[in-house]
């Protein structure tokens, strides 16, 4: 009777791995199902438009989102300050000179074909 | 020859072994909703008793009495009786929806991981790689869910946890590849491996990347000793990837109560803050679980030769996988978080990137030089084999 799904639920392989999306889809519905039950169980209800909609803030007034704002530039702040002493060297090579690329292509094109002619 | 694919040894016929195999499929889908729920069910229940063991221990290591084991029950029974308050900033349906996510694609991992002795319910259905992608959807739901509370606090723990999870991914991908590496090259003989696995013939193994195929042969007993060495390296970087991927001091920074008052989940409270709660329990199971199923994998009856009755060997199997996860929470969760403070961002980039990710490379090429040297026979003493072979099993 059910014949018709099954080349629907065939695992997708490749040499290595393997996965079926349908069968996963399948757990996830279940799962939501049954999580969406457990919330159910949970109070829903609270004071809207009172104090406690207000963001925490730790006592601060809330200004105009504009000034509250957290750039997205932010994310990168953690590797940027842990690989400062590579990016500043990077920045040291960044001279806006062309003549100063092409040099940098030829030596590491020599590097490799160095390496390439030794292996 | 055999091959030993996904956990079941069937006659090599040089078709396509790696297709479903579904003889009743109705048997099947019921299979999967029954296992399904019970595998919430034990997923929440241990989870939060887990939780409890762990700050029981930690409150101890620290001089203190601490809460009851049940605390964590208590917890979320409160919780869901608090109001559950969206801020007027937020945007109501994401900032919903991210902690049902984060709970539900946890809940899905426990379905592809071999549980108390049991090969996965899903071990056909997808691999080690699958369960590598699922493990970023809570960390990704959390982000989103911060995100979408609208509050600066929030957003920056947001970004801490964006920067704390490209750091530790790449550690922790390499210790996967090295397993699935380990066990796939050509190196293994099939004869190594049926000793290992006890299957009656020669064996070569298929799809190195399923679970199942992983727990069914102990990578110890396939190495030499740089190898064991190699093992050793790479577990000592899981256990320290482990409290990142859990958000666990000292790489709790998305969370720092004392700087940003609980970062991306500033704003959550009632049944919200409460599913998270079971995220973060869940999400320590599956990772103990991970870490069982790639390195101890045995199972006790079979260490005790004991088959009959049944039920015992159930019992003891399930007992036994739970102890062995009881261990890897206390040592990858519960240890680091009481002796080591919480480290800046920064640091966590930097500790992740540098020393864990060349730890676990230093694991890596340890594992493929003992390869190396087994299939040289290299010449040491009376010439280099795996340690089975010296301890004679």
């Amino acid at each position: 009777m059910l014949e018709w799904i099954e080349p629907l639920i065939k695992t997708l392989t490749t040499d290595s791995g393997f996965w079926n999306p349908l069968v996963w889809g399948i757990v996830f519905i279940i799962s939501y199902l049954v999580i969406y039950i457990v919330r159910g169980m949970g109070k829903k209800e609270y004071k809207k438009d009172t104090g406690q909609t207000q963001v925490f803030l730790s006592g601060n007034p809330e200004y105009d989102k504009e000034k509250m704002h957290v750039p997205g530039a932010n994310v990168y702040w953690g590797f940027t300050e842990a690989l400062k002493w590579l990016y500043n060297k990077f920045d040291k090579m960044h001279t806006g000179n062309v003549s100063d690329y092409i040099l940098w292509f030829v030596l590491i094109m020599g590097l490799f074909l160095v390496i390439m002619v030794v292996i | 020859m055999v091959c030993f694919n996904n956990g079941t040894i069937s006659s090599y016929y040089g078709g396509d072994l790696k297709m479903l195999e579904i003889t009743d499929l109705s048997f099947f889908i019921l299979k999967i909703i029954i296992g399904t729920i019970g595998l919430i069910a034990f997923g929440i229940v241990f989870g939060l008793i887990y939780k409890g063991v762990d700050r029981k221990l930690s409150a101890h290591m620290q001089g203190r009495i601490g809460p009851p084991v049940r605390q964590p029950f208590r917890d979320i029974v409160k919780l869901f009786t608090k109001e559950n308050i969206v801020p007027d900033n937020a945007i109501p349906w994401v900032y919903n929806l991210a902690p049902l996510i984060g709970l539900i694609a946890t809940m899905t991992i426990l379905l592809y991981l071999p549980i108390g002795g049991f090969n996965p319910l899903l071990s056909n259905q997808g691999d080690l790689i699958l369960i590598l992608y699922l493990l970023l959807i809570p960390s990704l739901a959390m982000v989103i869910g911060g995100f979408a509370s609208g509050s600066p606090y929030a957003t920056v723990g947001a970004q801490r946890e964006m920067a704390t999870m490209i750091g530790y991914e790449f550690p922790l991908a390499i210790v996967i590849v090295t397993f699935a590496w380990a066990l796939g090259n050509q190196s293994l003989a099939p004869t190594v491996i049926q000793g290992i696995s006890g299957a009656a013939e020669p064996v070569v193994l298929q799809n190195t990347f399923s679970l199942a195929v992983i727990s069914g042969i102990p990578i110890w007993g396939t190495v030499g000793i740089i190898g064991l060495i190699g093992i050793i390296v790479l577990l000592l970087a899981l256990l320290i990837v482990t409290p990142a991927e859990l958000s666990k001091i000292p790489f709790d920074t998305p969370e720092a109560e004392t700087e940003i008052a609980g970062g991306l989940l500033t704003e959550y409270s009632g049944r919200n803050l409460g599913i998270f709660y079971l995220t973060d329990a869940v999400k320590t199971v599956v990772m103990a679980s991970i870490i069982v199923a790639l390195f101890f994998p045995w199972n006790l009856a079979e260490l005790l030769s004991i088959e009959d009755p049944i039920w015992l060997v159930y019992v003891l199997n399930i007992i036994f996988f739970l102890i062995k996860v009881l261990i890897v929470i206390i040592f990858s969760v519960t240890l680091i978080r009481v002796a080591i403070a919480r480290l800046k961002i920064d640091q966590i980039v930097y500790t992740y990137w540098l020393w864990i990710t060349l730890l676990a490379l230093v694991g890596l090429i340890c594992i493929m030089w003992d390869q190396q040297m087994i299939v040289s026979q290299w010449n040491f003493l009376d010439g280099y084999q795996p340690i089975v072979s010296y301890l004679g099993l």
